[in-house]
């Protein structure tokens, strides 16, 4: 264990731990941009920096180690104003486009700006044309928003092992490029993670603020994983999926059918009623006629080839009871053990 | 009917003269009152409680909305509030013109008080002059903020826009012209004989019962305790301006209307004051996290635009405690009990509504008076149900 004090706090932590990590354990807050919880440290943002005693120079917390004795200071005047310069030179590049940007309102860098009040950007710089390298269907990157976090290029790397983008560049014109397309799987990791609106998802552009929406907490649907995810929902339609960092046994990560498939759910080509086949086409019938039609083949059928001569291949999105009496159904009422589910295939 | 049976007659809550949906339900022995018991809450919307689920300016909008007739000052008092727990103090500017306002809208309130409440004892005539000059006071409201009733003109941190010059033309021309049209009130009413008659030693409350039903404003004032929180607790410069505070000696119907007349000379005094001596500068506080930057720097400066979005899409945040903030309404007292949670909504809010109160002593004072000196009791104590029931 390891003693150091914070803001004259004595804390008492395991050797390795960062300054970042200990004053958290010790209830004292240093703001961050690039931190995440899942990623090793980055330390690019500059957001957490602190003095400590006997260094003239000052320190990110999160990627520096706790040492024996020392005395960190986590918030000063001359860090208020670092911490400032490096939001107001973050701000320097930033396009006006809170007002058409999905992450408005959870936005790590507006919380931030609004936090340490800033009210004015002394600082100007010529701004590079930038295009839009890196978007599949799904997944769409706004150079200009992007704050150099390497949350998004981490995360891909970290979490997913992929490694499908990287940064290009140096300095004041970098961005994230893609290095490999193929390796995407538009799991959407990256936007999860992105602090900013740099990174959105295409499909629930513009649909709804997020203090206007729902989240309703659920469990994933499409296979036997149980992913967590919080379904997003305005006027009764759902209109995105987010995850909660470090939430559920999939830790707020989630594949690409868990976080862009949810259009099925409010589709338009969803049955609304039993459709019965007469001379070749489809006709809408009423539950008593198809259910009453669907007894009586199976009964015939039972009766001329034999129960063996009929399957049922049940879903992966019925509840548990519900597969469990549909097998019951199949073994009790009609008598066979042909019975199979979709997530087997 | 009988002798010694008692009729119990429903007033309100859609009687002419209930000024709103106030119902008493009155016992009669004959024509004297022996028991009253007033039912509030038909006005009911829940304001306190909607207020826990809006941020601190949306809050203001539902403010307008209790005491409708002197809207203003519901702004006033609320604004004050959330200022003292956020511990900012507005400019004097905007110190200034919330004094104009305020006491505009007690004059407006005023206004319809003295009208309705002539129009409920029989004489009908001053019910038109009273919204005639309401209507300019409406007027110059409308100028500075667009509404007439409801104008939500002040903001946490100061105001919405500064005043235009027509507003202050406006307020000069109002400041010249209503003392003749006040001293038509008095020629109607204050030596009227039938007016006397019908007001004097009507509805007497003692000084010390006036204490005790915890009465405030005008009506506390009638009785003859020289109790206002302009110059109790002087607020918003107050103490900048010279003004009396009128009282009456023996509390009955006929004082507290010589109160309130008197009371629009001082307002008209407090207004000619503080136009007059406008002072320069801004009208809201230079503060990042309360004030909204303006449109010209938003569209060029993104920490600007951050600010307007947050400020707009979730406002300021509390600090953690507790607040009471009251002003001078024009019916007394009213008080902002706020409670901080550190969130952009108030943890709860109490409203301590003077008319509430008011209302509260109508048991004790109706018995003994005649049924129709109730409708002029009633009006005296000039109730708001949009401020009793909140």
């Amino acid at each position: 264990m390891v003693t150091l004090t914070i803001d004259g706090k004595e804390v008492k932590v395991p050797q390795g731990t960062t300054i970042l990590a200990a004053a958290r354990t010790a209830g004292i807050r240093i703001p961050t941009l690039c931190y995440h919880g899942r990623l090793d440290p980055i330390g690019s943002c500059r957001m957490c920096v602190v003095e400590i005693e006997g260094i003239a120079h000052p320190m990110a917390a999160c990627t520096t180690p706790v040492e024996e004795g020392i005395a960190v200071i986590s918030n000063s005047d001359r860090i208020q104003r670092i911490r400032e310069d490096s939001l107001k030179l973050i701000l320097v590049n930033h396009p006006l486009d809170c007002p058409i940007c999905d992450k408005g309102g959870e936005c790590l860098l507006q919380d931030l700006v609004y936090e340490f009040g800033i009210d004015k950007v002394e600082y100007q710089a010529p701004k590079p044309a930038r295009e839009s390298l890196y978007a599949t269907p799904l997944i769409r990157y706004w150079p200009d928003r992007c704050v150099m976090c390497l949350r998004c290029v981490t995360a891909c790397r970290e979490i997913k092992g992929i490694g499908a983008i990287e940064i290009k560049g140096e300095g004041y014109g970098s961005q994230v490029v893609v290095i490999d397309a193929e390796k995407c799987q538009s799991c959407g990791e990256c936007l999860s993670v992105c602090p900013t609106g740099a990174l959105t998802e295409n499909l629930s552009r513009f649909k709804g603020r997020p203090w206007l929406v729902e989240r309703v907490p659920t469990t994933c649907t499409y296979c036997g994983c149980g992913c967590q995810l919080e379904l997003n929902v305005q006027n009764n339609r759902v209109i995105g999926v987010t995850t909660q960092e470090g939430k559920g046994v999939n830790l707020g990560s989630l594949c690409v059918k868990g976080r862009f498939g949810y259009e099925f759910i409010g589709s338009d080509e969803r049955l609304t009623t039993p459709l019965i086949k007469k001379d070749g086409e489809f006709k809408e019938a009423s539950w008593e006629e198809a259910l009453t039609l669907v007894a009586e083949r199976f009964g015939a059928i039972k009766e001329e080839f034999g129960p063996d001569a009929i399957g049922g291949l049940s879903s992966a999105r019925c509840t548990n009871e519900e597969n469990y009496l549909f097998q019951k159904f199949m073994r009790g009422v009609i008598g066979t053990n042909n019975v199979d589910h979709c997530a087997r295939l | 009917m009988a002798e010694g049976k008692l009729m119990t007659l429903n007033m309100g809550p859609h009687h002419p003269s209930t000024h709103g949906v106030l119902r008493i339900v009155l016992e009669l022995d004959g024509e004297i009152i022996v028991k009253a018991t007033p039912h509030v809450g038909q006005l009911h919307r829940g304001i306190e409680k909607i207020a826990e689920n809006m941020n601190y300016q949306q809050v203001i909008t539902l403010t307008d909305r209790l005491d409708y007739t002197a809207a203003s000052l519901n702004n006033f008092g609320y604004c004050m509030a959330v200022e003292k727990l956020l511990g900012i103090e507005v400019p004097k500017r905007a110190q200034y013109i919330r004094v104009i306002m305020g006491e505009l809208s007690r004059l407006a309130a005023h206004q319809i008080w003295v009208g309705t409440h002539a129009l409920d004892i029989g004489a009908m005539t001053l019910v038109f002059y009273g919204f005639r000059d309401r209507e300019m006071i409406y007027d110059i409201i409308e100028e500075a903020s667009g509404y007439r009733l409801t104008p939500t003109f002040l903001r946490v941190g100061g105001l919405a826009n500064d005043i235009t010059p027509d507003f202050i033309k406006g307020v000069r021309e109002f400041v010249k012209w209503f003392p003749t049209a006040l001293a038509g009130y008095h020629t109607l009413l204050t030596d009227n004989i039938i007016w006397r008659k019908r007001t004097m030693d009507i509805g007497t409350v003692s000084a010390e019962d006036a204490v005790n039903f915890g009465f405030t404003g005008p009506s506390l004032r009638g009785s003859g305790v020289p109790y206002d929180i302009r110059k109790a607790k002087p607020h918003s410069s107050y103490e900048d301006f010279d003004f009396q505070v009128p009282v009456g000696d023996k509390g009955d119907v006929y004082d507290r209307y010589l109160v309130r007349m008197e009371e629009m000379t001082q307002s008209l005094k407090i207004i000619d004051q503080a136009i007059e001596n406008l002072p320069e500068g801004p009208v809201n506080v230079d503060n990042p996290w309360v004030t909204n930057p303006s449109l010209d720097v938003v569209m060029d400066d993104i920490s600007a635009l951050i600010r307007r979005f947050k400020i707009q899409s979730e406002g300021p945040h509390d600090p953690v405690g507790e607040v009471y903030q009251s002003v001078e309404g024009s019916k007394g007292e009213l008080g902002f009990y706020i409670v901080g949670d550190g969130n952009e909504n108030p943890y709860r809010m109490k409203i301590r509504s003077p008319a509430f109160i008011l209302i509260s002593a109508l048991s004790k004072i109706l018995p003994g008076h005649m049924f129709s000196d109730a409708i002029a009791i009633v009006g005296s104590i000039d109730i708001v149900l949009g401020e009793v029931d909140r």
